[in-house]
């Protein structure tokens, strides 16, 4: 399918399953307009939100960034806005919002006037809560032209605070978005680069939240690399190929109908199986994004101290930049109780890569488990094991542990403590369906 | 500018196959904008959830939606339409105009669209006052059509903020109570106030009015609002083939006065007189809805129109409030 229109005249259209498209939209004269922001690949320090915007920055197929200032979660329209300002003849433009549910609005109008463009913003806790009515809208869209920046932060604004814990986040999972955790500068730069091409893959199209935790990600520095962004451009465009539906302006064609039960229970079952394809593509991406950059590309987990074959004692199961402080405390705690320990590090949030997880977690004899977002039961990602888990046998214990509630940080004492239940549990069963910590102790 | 002839050959982007009902306006104004659209540019609308929506865009029964039979070749006839939540249609409207700007921007579009925003009273004034004043406020090239038939049709006819004063609705009935006691929001200042380029109040009951309106929305800078006074048939309670003389009635006697204004020029009230001598009486109108028959009876002898016994301060207080809404209007011609 042609990019290349005709500069006057009748134009020809073809017939597709959305109504008829017209080649009306010459793509290239947008690639040609982007003026890089870097012309080399260069060695950043910055913080998260700065590093999610640069990626935003980088795409030539963004250009426009709709946003509502979501304060102090997310700088990333700020430093949009400073960095289109400063750029001399860009075409690129920063679209202020009076709210954030105008924001998603506005994503909708905007991913459906062109589907070959990328409109992405950044939003955080009540902020995404007020997106919902139309992120909801959106997930169910096809528009995977869309991608909306999570920085975590729990949804509660009673009381208020500003630290970050992924309520938000695991609130918003049936929103239907594709969601990806990140965590560190380069990962979310790299998270951010690669989300349009899941998205907007053929098969799958559907909108794309990746996300970080607030505050410990969001706003502390760290040095990362930033490609030239040619070379962004590169491995997009392998990715990224004309939408073959029709949008509004190249379109013609009606979206967002009111349709008939029938046809909604089959566009719902659509819905959800080019979600799931998500499990088929998003490997193919990452594995492109390392050939291209040498650095891991989107993956399911990241994986710590996993034996090539055989079981481990423990396999801990979290997300965010407090696994990391699992990964500095596992060496040392597991050769002081005589236990292999591995772990997962979630990076898939939705949808659930489950058969990923069952295959390496059969491989344990207990499961640590580590939710840091309010849930009324045993904890989403508890559930969400338990699930990958399921029929197993024999079946390894799941030790529920909720900790760095409210943002707090998991500190090596807190992950010691939850590490001696799960070695207790090698044993005997858990004392308790799931347990609290906080500050190195069991609550 | 087109004659009226002229615009009334063209071919509707509205097509045959709704399920509005039977003499609902907004079908009216859908036909006659659909053709004042076909004038050589790629249309585009987007509309909220609303009987218009519901009625129009159902899938895989009628779209009754598209130019033609048939695609044309031709761009410029070429018609798209988006719908999504109750309130979003003007913000929807702006991010089409953006995107088709930047794109023109870059040199990667270069024929021009239109961009048409609709949707009702209840999702303008009420859940989508925001968006509504908020994409006026960043003057968005876009026309923006709001269908007023002063309730909440779609869901059951509740009360909107539009909703006259002592009308019987679903949320404010009049058995037993006064009907709606809040007088309707000011949704003409409010645009105006907003920084609207255009803002007319005019139903297709002033066929060549409201076409030559719609026809110069698409002209003027900034953003263009049509408030369409939208007698419903099954809200209002009227009898078949009473639409456009009720529209007529209500826009003369001084409910909804044809009214056209445009920012830097004024504007002005049409076929209302300042003096409510010099206007139908409000009662006639009143009295072609069973949604004030709680106020007035017509005589089925005389066919005169009376006050219920009981009722007859609850008209003056009408009255009142009618000669007020005119007088406003006025006032808001002279805005420049």
């Amino acid at each position: 399918m042609s990019t290349i229109g005709i500069e006057h005249g009748p134009t020809t259209h073809v017939a597709t399953p959305g109504g008829e498209r017209y080649d009306i939209l010459k793509l290239e004269r947008v690639k040609q307009a982007h003026i890089p922001f870097y012309p080399e690949q260069e060695g950043v320090t910055a913080d998260g939100n700065t590093a999610a915007a640069i990626a935003t920055l980088q795409m030539w197929r963004a250009l426009i960034y709709p946003g509502f200032p979501i304060t102090p979660s997310t700088k990333w329209i700020e430093t949009v806005a400073a960095k289109v300002g400063a750029q001399k003849g860009t075409k690129k433009r920063v679209k202020l919002l009076e709210a954030e549910h105008a924001v998603a609005d506005y994503m909708v109008g905007a991913g459906a006037a062109c589907r070959d463009l990328i409109f992405s913003t950044a939003t955080s806790s009540v902020g995404l809560d007020h997106m919902t009515e139309t992120t909801r809208s959106l997930g169910a869209s096809g528009l995977g032209n869309v991608m909306i920046i999570n920085v975590y932060r729990a949804t509660a604004n009673f009381p208020l605070c500003i630290e970050g814990d992924p309520s938000d986040a695991m609130a918003h999972r049936d929103d239907g978005f594709i969601q990806i955790c990140a965590r560190g500068k380069q990962q979310i730069y790299d998270t951010v680069l690669q989300a349009p091409c899941l998205g907007m893959h053929p098969e799958i199209m559907t909108p794309t939240m990746p996300g970080y935790y607030g505050i410990k990600d969001s706003h502390r520095n760290a040095r990362f690399i930033v490609e030239a962004d040619t070379a962004v451009h590169e491995f997009q465009d392998r990715w990224l190929q004309p939408c073959h539906l029709p949008g509004t302006i190249n379109g013609d064609t009606a979206m967002g109908n009111c349709v008939t039960s029938r046809h909604f229970q089959g566009f719902k079952i659509n819905q959800k199986r080019r979600i799931e394809r998500v499990l088929d593509i998003l490997p193919q991406i990452g594995a492109d994004f390392e050939k291209t950059f040498g650095r891991p590309g989107l993956r399911f987990f990241d994986e710590t101290a996993w034996p090539e074959a055989g079981p481990v004692d423990i396999a801990v199961v979290g997300m965010g930049p407090d696994y990391g402080t699992f990964e500095s405390v596992r060496e040392a705690w597991a050769k002081k109780n005589d236990v292999s320990v591995s772990g997962l590090a979630l990076r898939l949030l939705n949808p659930f890569p489950r058969d990923a997880y069952r295959e390496k977690l059969q491989r344990a004899k207990v499961v640590l488990v580590v939710n840091q977002a309010h849930h009324s039961g045993r904890g989403h990602l508890t559930l969400d094991v338990a699930d990958a888990l399921a029929g197993i046998e024999p079946q390894p214990r799941i030790v529920s542990a909720f900790a760095g509630m409210g943002g707090a940080d998991v500190s090596e004492a807190t992950w010691e403590a939850m590490l001696d239940e799960a070695k207790d549990a090698l044993t005997t069963a858990p004392r308790q369906p799931y347990m609290v910590f906080h500050e190195g102790a069991r609550l | 500018m087109s004659s009226f002839k002229e615009i009334a050959t063209k071919d509707s982007c509205f097509r045959a196959g709704s399920t509005l009902c039977p003499g609902c306006m907004e079908s009216v104004a859908f036909q006659n904008i659909g053709r004042v659209t076909d004038n050589g540019v790629k249309t585009i609308f987007t509309i909220g959830t609303s009987c218009a929506e519901v009625s129009t865009l159902a899938f895989p029964n009628v779209v009754a939606w598209g130019r033609g039979d048939e695609s044309s070749d031709d761009f410029g006839k070429s018609f798209s339409i988006l719908h999504n939540v109750f309130e979003s249609a003007p913000t929807l409207a702006e991010a089409t105009r953006d995107v088709a700007d930047a794109l023109t921007d870059c040199g990667a579009l270069d024929r021009p669209v239109q961009i048409i925003s609709t949707g009702g009273d209840g999702g303008a004034f009420a859940i989508g006052l925001r968006t509504l004043l908020h994409t006026i406020h960043r003057r968005a090239r876009v026309t923006i059509v709001i269908l007023v038939n002063e309730i909440f049709a779609n869901t059951g006819f509740q009360y909107s903020p539009a909703t006259m004063p002592y009308a019987d609705t679903s949320t404010t009935p009049a058995e037993g109570a006064p009907g709606n006691m809040n007088p309707p929001l000011d949704y003409i200042h409010l645009a105006i106030a907003a920084g609207a380029g255009m803002v007319a109040q005019l139903s297709p009951a002033h066929g060549k009015m409201f076409v030559k309106a719609v026809e110069r929305s698409l002209e003027v800078e900034g953003t263009a609002v049509i408030f369409v006074p939208a007698p419903c048939i099954s809200g209002w309670k009227f009898e078949d083939g009473q639409t456009v003389e009720l529209a007529l009635l209500g826009a003369r006697s001084g409910v909804f006065p044809a009214f056209m204004w445009e920012r830097g020029k004024g504007g002005s009230v049409k076929d209302c007189s300042l003096e409510a001598s010099e206007r139908p009486d409000v009662v006639d109108f009143l009295a072609m809805q069973r949604r004030f028959a709680h106020l007035v009876q017509r005589d089925k002898v005389t066919g005169e129109v009376k006050p219920k016994p009981g009722r007859e301060q609850d008209i003056e207080n009408l009255k009142g409030w009618v000669q007020s809404n005119v007088e406003r209007m006025y006032s808001l011609a002279n805005l420049k």
